[in-house]
């Protein structure tokens, strides 16, 4: 008897559903050691940390407005980086077009903010970042579709050219840098909270941030323009067969450039809300929204709907072990970087079992089709 | 018998998902003979083979190496048990020189490289009586030299059998003689050569004994000296070929698609079609018979405008054609279809439903942003029933239907967009006859209607009852174009080989114009 | 003038203290990416190597054990990645980003776990202290400014360097280094001539793991043990990476690499002190902004990838197979 592994092509849904949530529980009870062994009651430290802090709390609203903050980004960042690797093109530059984006959009906002009425303003900080990176995706676009560059590590060496010109806009004092604070004698970025954000609908004490509601909107947006439009269509006989898209007419250099830049305007977008949500810069504030996005994307199997569900579950983990550490000091927050590994690792694993089929050689195969 | 068979297959089966490769196959070679495996495409002849060296592992049955029973479950143990095979994709390292890929896989001892494995490897090959260059990096070596070093690596790894897949696809007349002088060189020093080939005149000049797979079944051996090419054919296919396909009489239309002096580079920059002229009326049938890798490809994607051509007119009812986009010569009503031979890289995206694939041509034809599925759905479902496609919904994703339902899928796809020129290639590739004959139909009907149609085919006697005219190539080379109904396969082998050329047979025109031109050139009274 | 001598020699010296992570990162990286995986976990890799490395050591108050236990969790994380993309087919920049999001987790719960009950201090243990010393090699450390430069560093410089140029002879003169390639270059190839592609490409991940973990632990040591959130830097670990590219898959490059990488990232300590000494010749370096040097090596190996692919460059060193999974049965 031997074990033999061949592919398979059709998983039935609840298997797969129940592998990936397997495999979440599995981790959480590694996690629930680990937790057990610091004399930590894995399950209340798990209670606390999945309702994120909010159940006999007097302002849970703020938990559920926090909590919005983080899966904003998140979610836009995922969305967009899904339309790029639906065509197998991987960018795994978010972070870089995060923050030009976010750079861009703090640019307008303190040049044209003192001076035009604020609704203008914040569509121009979205513009202004869904343009900056858009660009920038689409400069990496096109070496690859003119003399394939390996998009993979050029975005990869992009992110940190970003971050490091982010940080020296962060770091020097000089009559040009508007973007600091002009009264602070260290160089600390300055706040344009004053100036704009972005309004909130206020459902008693809640306050609805209007870019939850625009996110939601582009999601259903994204969606139908996958399923349903004839670019969308496009992106998904490129990132199927290109040869066949080529063989069918489309002009796949178009497809690709159209589609990145896009991809990155999205990813702009969702660092143009971040910023102007918070109303400042600063040189850690994309809380690796580039990267989680990646997993989140992938996880989701690229799948809109998956993104949203994938990203709530990931929002909880980073925002929910903030607030367990509240409680649990001696767990520090980092638990939750672990715990999320671990789950991936799981997870990952589990993919396996959805595209593979082992098998025990040495049987009679009936014969069929 | 008293001495075992070198190599034993008994019962062996092999499966992939929902599709059987092989079922329940019984081999045997002799020691110190060439065995000729002969079956048509898709017979599960590359597959069985793969079984003996380790790449799959069978699903049952057993093997038997010197009539003891053997596991194979790497290529590492085919190696061990002295069974070399030489892929018709060759597995080398490009960036690797000739020495260090054999050197990779050697079995002495020996932690460090030394200069001297160039020697070795130099004088094995002589030994042998191979010519070869052990410093040669494999990225610069030609097509018939990669295939010399992949024989002399597994003859170095000290195979006792050797197992060739379609060795002789890829080579000249002059390389299959020098290829054939080696394997007889070999069996006379022991070596038992399994050699996968469907090319019957190979088939009987150089092996010994015949064995035959038909739809990844065993069928039979032979000795090569008791039987010919008919009695195999009909092994191979199954019956008597009467083939009995119906070729319409229809009335001489004007030319729709003319090819003058086309020359193609492939994509390694070889001249793959040189000076091609040929034409195809409207209610015509064209077939172009050639060994593969003779242009036939560069040929088919020039015309579909995806592949820029070096100089030449292509020339649809009087209009040349050159360098308009794949979009534009399908607005023309030129349909190409490729059958590529995995089946699925060209024309289909086979993670997507096949409405998906019905729209992929003609999604952007109607307004608006909105891909029109309705549209598609319905497509897919007259083509599902004219057609005869065994497929649960019109959602099912293309890679999930069997290879007949693929091409039938492709077929449907490329007729239902009424096209006035019909370009496919091998579009029976890998299906059983009952499909064949299917698609043989759909075609007819095409060109009853008045469509031309270019056939790119593999089989002659199809061919030779299906077209009209046969227009042969060689290394890219027109060798002739002939009737169907009055050649034979005898003189379509010779042309096929280049040993007969019928290009001068008519001295008043050039060969492959159309004297009823629609075309003019500038300047030129007609 | 002897100052000025000493700026300049003191400077020269840094490169290589500072930057010797760099090479055993990307040394490591070679090593993996050679069997044809990206493996992009190295910043997380690296930490987890520093981490146990540098506490474990100096609970046993031995260096040799902080080298053996950097090495070995670090590569207990290779192993995880193996396992993933060798044996469960996950794919490999995912897989090698949840490396990284994990290790630095791990490193982070392990770290700021410990320091609330008592950080191990690196001058509480003479023979890390010790072991960690400089160690001038006789004769050749008597050259002036360049027997200082070169010449007179703690072990494990002279470990990563003696690891660089051993890698490089393996992978270029050794037949399981040949091996090793066409594993990287074309596994169906390797699979063919019955080398074990799975064992090859476990082994080389682990290995390559490990080696980044001693870099990561030299981190540590040279930071006098002060690890924490801030001092943790950001960075070097994908440093590593580009590098890779910039020394064309070559272990004898990375060296010069990381010179040239190691070059930038002194300057920025460095560059106040050069132009004060040198204020005619240098004095514009105080101008320039520290993040340019932290930029520059990504900088650099942007221009390096985007020129090799303009160039179609023939002679690059990147594995053909690189980030793709090998499944024998494909078809």
């Amino acid at each position: 008897m031997r074990v033999h592994i061949v592919k398979r092509e059709d998983c039935p849904l609840l298997k797969k559903i129940l592998l990936i949530v397997g495999a979440v529980a599995l981790a959480l009870v590694l996690g629930g050691l680990v937790l057990l062994a610091m004399g930590v009651n894995p399950l209340e430290y798990y209670f606390k940390m999945f309702t994120m802090g909010m159940v006999g709390n007097k302002i849970a609203y703020k938990a559920v407005e926090n909590y919005l903050k983080i899966l904003v980004p998140l979610i836009l960042t995922a969305l967009g980086l899904s339309l790029a690797f639906k065509m197998r093109f991987w960018n795994i530059g978010g972070e870089g077009q995060f923050i030009v984006g976010a750079i861009a959009a703090t640019a307008v906002a303190f040049q044209v903010g003192p001076v035009l009425p604020t609704p203008v303003v914040l569509l121009l900080m979205c513009v202004a970042a869904m343009a900056a990176a858009g660009l920038l995706g689409l400069f990496v676009a096109a070496l690859k579709v003119k003399f394939g560059t390996n998009e993979t590590l050029l975005t990869l060496m992009l992110n940190y050219i970003a971050l490091y010109f982010l940080t020296f806009l962060g770091e020097t004092k000089a009559d040009w840098n508007f973007f600091l604070n002009p009264d602070s004698a260290r160089p600390t970025f300055a706040s344009f909270a004053s100036l704009v954000s972005f309004p909130r609908i206020m459902l008693g004490k809640f306050g609805l941030n209007i870019c939850v509601i625009i996110t939601v909107l582009l999601g259903v947006l994204v969606y139908v323009y996958l399923k349903r439009t004839k670019q969308g269509y496009e992106i998904a006989v490129v990132g199927d067969s290109m040869g066949t898209a080529r063989y069918a007419g489309m002009k796949v250099s178009t497809i690709v450039l159209r589609t990145v830049f896009l991809s990155a305007c999205l990813i702009g977008l969702a660092a143009a809300f971040k910023v102007g949500t918070a109303g400042i810069l600063s040189t850690s504030f994309t809380d690796d929204v580039g990267w989680t996005g990646i997993i989140v994307a992938w996880l989701a199997k690229l799948s809109t709907v998956g993104i949203f569900l994938v990203s709530a579950l990931i929002g909880v983990l980073q925002y929910g072990s903030t607030a367990a550490a509240a409680t649990f000091a001696s767990v520090d927050s980092s638990f939750a970087d672990m715990l999320q590994g671990v789950i991936l690792f799981l997870v990952l694993a589990a993919d396996f079992f959805t595209r593979f089929r082992v098998v025990i050689a040495k049987k009679e195969v009936e014969r069929h089709g | 018998m008293a001495e075992p068979y070198a190599v034993e297959l008994r019962g062996i089966t092999k499966t992939f998902g929902p599709v059987v490769a092989n079922h329940n196959v019984n081999l045997n070679l002799r020691k110190g003979e060439i065995l000729s495996l002969l079956g048509e495409n898709g017979s599960g002849k590359t597959t069985l083979m793969n079984m003996l060296s380790g790449i799959y592992t069978p699903d049952s049955g057993t093997i038997l190496v010197d009539g003891q029973p053997v596991t194979i479950a790497s290529p590492k143990d085919a190696k061990r048990l002295g069974i070399g095979m030489v892929h018709q994709h060759f597995k080398l390292v490009d960036v690797f020189s000739a020495a260090d890929n054999i050197w990779m896989g050697a079995q002495e001892a020996g932690v460090v490289l030394k200069k001297d494995r160039y020697q070795k490897i130099e004088e094995m090959a002589k030994k042998f009586g191979f010519d070869l260059d052990p410093r040669k990096q494999v990225c610069n070596m030609a097509v018939s030299e990669k295939q010399t070093l992949e024989i002399i690596k597994v003859l170095y790894y000290g195979a006792k059998v050797i197992i060739l897949d379609e060795p002789t696809a890829v080579l000249t007349v002059q390389e299959i003689e020098k290829l054939f002088g080696v394997l007889r060189r070999m069996k006379e020093q022991g070596h038992s050569i399994i050699i996968i080939t469907h090319k019957l005149n190979e088939v009987m000049e150089i092996s010994d004994r015949v064995a035959i797979l038909r739809k990844g079944e065993y069928i039979t051996t032979v000795d090569t000296k008791d039987t010919n090419e008919q009695e195999l054919t009909e092994w191979m296919v199954g019956h008597k070929i009467d083939l009995n396909i119906e070729r319409p009489k229809m009335e001489k239309l004007k030319p729709l698609l003319e090819i003058r002096d086309l020359t193609i580079r492939s994509d390694e920059g070889n001249v793959a079609i040189d000076n091609v002229s040929f034409y195809i009326r409207g209610g015509e049938m064209l077939g172009v018979a050639g060994i593969a890798g003779c242009g036939q490809k560069e040929l088919c994607e020039a015309i579909a405008g995806l592949r820029p051509i070096e100089s030449g007119k292509m020339i649809h009812k009087g209009e040349n054609i050159v360098g308009l986009s794949p979009k534009e010569i399908l607005a023309k009503g030129i349909s190409m279809s490729f059958i590529p031979e995995d089946r699925l890289g060209m024309g289909l995206a086979p993670s997507m439903s096949i409405t998906d694939n019905m729209i992929l041509k003609n999604y952007n034809d109607t307004k608006g942003p909105f891909v029109d599925r309705k549209a598609g759905r319905e497509d897919a479902q007259r083509v599902i029933e004219e057609l005869g496609v065994v497929t649960p919904s019109t959602e099912t994703p293309v890679r999930r239907l069997s290879g007949g339902n693929v091409q039938k899928v492709l077929l449907g796809r490329e007729i239902k967009a009424g096209p006035n020129v019909i370009v496919t290639a091998y579009p029976v590739r890998g299906l059983d006859i009952h499909s064949s004959y299917a698609i043989y139909n759909i075609l007819n009907e095409q060109k009853k209607s008045g469509v031309g149609i270019l056939f790119v085919g593999e089989d002659l006697d199809v061919m030779m009852a299906l077209c009209d005219k046969i227009l042969v190539l060689c290394h890219g080379k027109v060798m002739g174009v002939v009737h169907a109904h009055k050649t034979t396969k005898e003189e379509l082998g010779l042309m096929m080989t280049g040993s007969l050329d019928l290009t001068h047979k008519y001295e008043d025109k050039p060969a492959g114009y159309a004297a009823d031109t629609l075309f003019q050139e500038e300047g030129e009274e007609k | 003038m002897d100052d000025k001598l000493n700026i300049v020699t003191t400077f020269l010296h840094n490169i290589i203290v500072y930057n010797i992570p760099l090479l055993y990162g990307t040394v490591g990286e070679i090593t993996i990416e050679k069997s044809g995986s990206l493996n992009l976990g190295v910043e997380g890799t690296m930490a987890v190597g520093a981490i146990f490395g540098y506490i474990l050591g100096c609970y046993a108050n031995s260096m040799l054990v902080g080298i053996l236990l950097a090495f070995l969790t670090a590569a207990l994380c290779g192993l995880i990645f193996a396992v993933l993309t060798v044996t469960l087919q996950a794919n490999q920049n995912i897989t090698g980003l949840t490396i990284t999001t994990f290790g630095l987790g791990v490193f982070f719960f392990v770290g700021n776990g410990v320091k609330a009950v008592s950080w191990p201090a690196m001058n509480n243990y003479p023979n890390i202290q010790n072991g960690f010393a400089d160690l001038p090699i006789p004769g050749l450390s008597k050259i002036p400014v360049l027997g200082e430069v070169l010449f007179d560093h703690n072990i494990l410089v002279y470990l990563g360097v003696v690891i660089a140029l051993v890698m490089w002879w393996y992978l270029k003169y050794t037949r399981t280094g040949l091996r090793l390639r066409s594993v990287g270059e074309n596994p169906a190839a390797a699979d063919s001539v019955g080398i074990n592609v799975r064992r090859y490409k476990y082994l080389h991940i682990m290995l390559g793991s490990g080696i980044m973990g001693i870099g990561g632990y030299y981190m540590g040591l040279n930071m006098n043990g002060s690890l924490s959130s801030s001092c943790w830097t950001n960075g070097y670990g994908w440093i590593a990476v580009a590098l890779v590219i910039f020394a064309n898959w070559s272990p004898a490059f990375a060296m010069v690499g990381t010179v040239v990488f190691g070059f930038f990232n002194t300057l920025r300590v460095s560059g106040p002190s050069l132009a004060g000494a040198f204020p005619e010749t240098l004095g514009w370096l105080a101008g320039v902004p520290s993040q340019l040097y932290q930029a520059l090596p990504f900088i650099i190996t942007a221009l390096v990838l985007i020129a090799t692919s303009v160039k179609k460059s023939k002679h690059s060193g990147q594995p053909a197979a690189l980030g793709l999974n090998y499944f024998r049965e494909e078809r």
